[in-house]
């Protein structure tokens, strides 16, 4: 791309300070989270290392996090296979439609029907059966919920793009569909699972509002804690100190698993993104 | 013959069969605990509710005259008014976000092809932290005691301690905030396939700068720009934690409006009729733009 110096520069000149705009509230953050004036600067810390009600709601959001993960990661890594290979690609009418309205229906439906479609669901359930009571249960039950179209699409974009070919060599050499699945498939998909198991961690991370509704109240997760937190007595320097964790946390994870990947195929990794959204 | 047909049928019966052991648990995981939690909700829009606001028969259209702003006491502006701003809000946070996006996807586009993931990735990387975490960040930096606020009071801007949070910008700036790479993604996907022999014949001949981008460079982003229109419009149009945190009473928001039908004074009738034409509308902008984008022709089409 050759673009005139000009335009160069006029470009870097928006960009930059954009890109310093993105990371300035997230750096106030970490700012605000020190207290240059209290007996310690860390004391902001020191009450959030001490408080216990902090760390179960950590201890909460990471089984929130991975319990959704790994199971939407199985189900959308068979619902992507399937959908890939089984479907019925001459087929017409409304009803071939189906799964492609059933996956785009998570994505595009706005959080805050999403949540109290569950809220509402498993009230009813739980006053008709007694199961479902709110809790980690029926957040873990959400999540799995968003998770799964995202994780199909990922496997989906990976095994577009391989050779059709490979499985119809798979069936000339008489290997079963399990066998097929588990020797050819999974290893070639497995980028494409991997990305996927963590796109669900972070998409589980990011939620506020799906949990808020689906939350019981022993079970307060730390999006949730923060929340309450501000709505109770604003924002406090603990706050800030649990904010700038969060914050550097998912950036460290993010450029690890950045870094790690950055030899193989990165081109999938942002459409799946792009399909995300 | 007749073998033979009967040999087709039993693979594609074979193959349905695999196709449901498969895909069967997922798409029923998601019927089972989104498709049809949402119809139950957009069914308790029908009903009356009692006291409690709770549910009750028999079936009215009660909570429809509600969302139009007709109660006991007559008739009143404010449901009308909030789906207004939620429609400006979302519009606003839309357009900001897609002027932000052009120069900064030609930006990447203008570095090394090994710099460009990186560049990307450090846009999209905070919509990865909390949207709590993220949004709260504003109410700091825009909230009265906050050093853009003290600069406006200083410059008589702003009246003494009011900040910019809460308010309607702050709620416009969290939105462009949050949904800032939403749009950028499938911009960049749509200018990275770009055909630059376009803008080449153009500046031969002698084509000024602004027309090249309109004539030679925007008709080929358009795909990106709607798929980009969508992923912003949509979920600003129902967000809830932003203007929750960032709006106040005045900037209230159609998702604080439903939520509050299901927490603070219960109506679930009336939330669910609320949420139904929220849905109608989203689902009318969504249909505007893929009938759109058909038009326009090649937008970035669904994987599956």
């Amino acid at each position: 791309m050759n673009m005139p110096a000009s335009v160069r520069y006029t470009l870097s000149g928006i960009s930059w300070p954009v890109y310093v705009l993105l990371y300035t509230p997230l750096a106030l953050v970490a700012y605000y989270s020190l207290t240059p004036h209290a007996a310690s600067e860390w004391h902001g810390y020191q009450v959030l290392f001490a408080d216990t009600n902090v760390f179960a709601a950590v201890r909460r959001s990471l089984v929130l996090a991975l319990g959704s993960a790994f199971t939407s990661t199985v189900l959308g890594t068979l619902l992507g296979y399937g959908l890939h290979r089984f479907r019925n690609r001459h087929a017409t009418g409304w009803l071939s439609h189906g799964p492609s309205l059933i996956i785009y229906t998570p994505i595009i439906m706005p959080s805050i029907v999403f949540g109290i479609a569950e809220l509402i669901f498993f009230n009813l359930v739980h006053n008709a059966t007694g199961l479902l009571a709110a809790g980690l249960q029926t957040m873990i039950i959400a999540h799995i919920t968003f998770q799964v179209p995202y994780v199909a699409l990922t496997v989906v974009a990976r095994l577009a793009g391989l050779d059709p070919n490979l499985f119809d060599a798979a069936n000339d050499l008489y290997a079963d569909a399990v066998k097929s699945f588990l020797h050819l498939t999974l290893p070639v998909v497995r980028p494409a699972i991997i990305g996927g198991f963590l796109l669900g961690i972070t998409l589980s991370i990011d939620d506020f509002t799906i949990s808020f509704f689906t939350a019981g109240p022993g079970s307060v997760t730390l999006p949730i804690y923060i929340y309450s937190a501000i709505a109770r007595k604003g924002v406090t320097p603990e706050i800030n100190a649990i904010g700038t964790l969060v914050i550097v946390t998912v950036i460290v994870l993010a450029l690890a698993h950045f870094f790690i990947t950055r030899h193989r195929d990165r081109a999938g990794q942002f459409s799946t993104r792009r399909e995300a959204t | 013959m007749i073998r033979e047909k009967t040999e087709i049928e039993l693979e594609a019966g074979r193959q349905r069969r695999r196709l449901m052991i498969t895909s069967g648990p997922g798409l029923i995981w998601i019927m089972l605990f989104l498709i049809l939690p949402s119809a139950l909700l957009l069914g308790i829009a029908f009903f009356s509710s009692d006291d409690y606001g709770n549910p009750v028969m028999p079936l009215s259209t009660q909570s429809f005259a509600q969302v139009a702003g007709y109660s006991l006491l007559g008739w009143d502006s404010g449901n009308i008014l909030v789906f207004l701003r939620s429609l400006q809000q979302a519009g606003i946070a839309t357009l900001v976000s897609a002027l932000l996006s052009y120069p900064l996807v030609f930006f990447i586009l203008s570095q090394r092809p090994s710099l460009r993931p990186l560049l990307l990735l450090f846009i999209v990387l905070p919509s990865w932290t909390n949207q709590v975490v993220r949004t709260y960040a504003w109410m700091e930096l825009l909230g009265p005691n906050a050093p853009l606020s003290m600069l406006g009071h200083a410059l008589g801007l702003l009246p003494p301690d009011l900040g910019m949070a809460p308010g309607s910008f702050a709620v416009t700036t969290g939105l462009a905030y949050n949904y800032l790479p939403y749009m950028v993604v499938p911009l960049y996907a749509s200018a990275e396939k770009m055909d630059w022999t376009l803008v080449e014949a153009g500046r031969d001949l002698y084509a000024s700068g602004l027309r090249l981008f309109w004539h030679a460079v925007f008709p080929q982003t358009v795909p990106g720009l709607l798929s980009g229109i969508i992923f912003v419009a949509i979920p600003a149009f129902g967000d809830y934690i932003v203007p929750q945190l960032l709006g106040g009473d005045k900037a209230m928001m159609i998702g604080s409006l439903i939520a509050n039908q299901f927490t603070e004074t219960p109506d679930w009738p009336y939330g669910a009729a609320l949420t139904l034409i929220m849905l109608v509308f989203t689902a009318a902008g969504l249909i505007a733009f893929r009938v759109l984008s058909k038009k326009v022709g090649g937008a970035e089409e669904a994987a599956i």
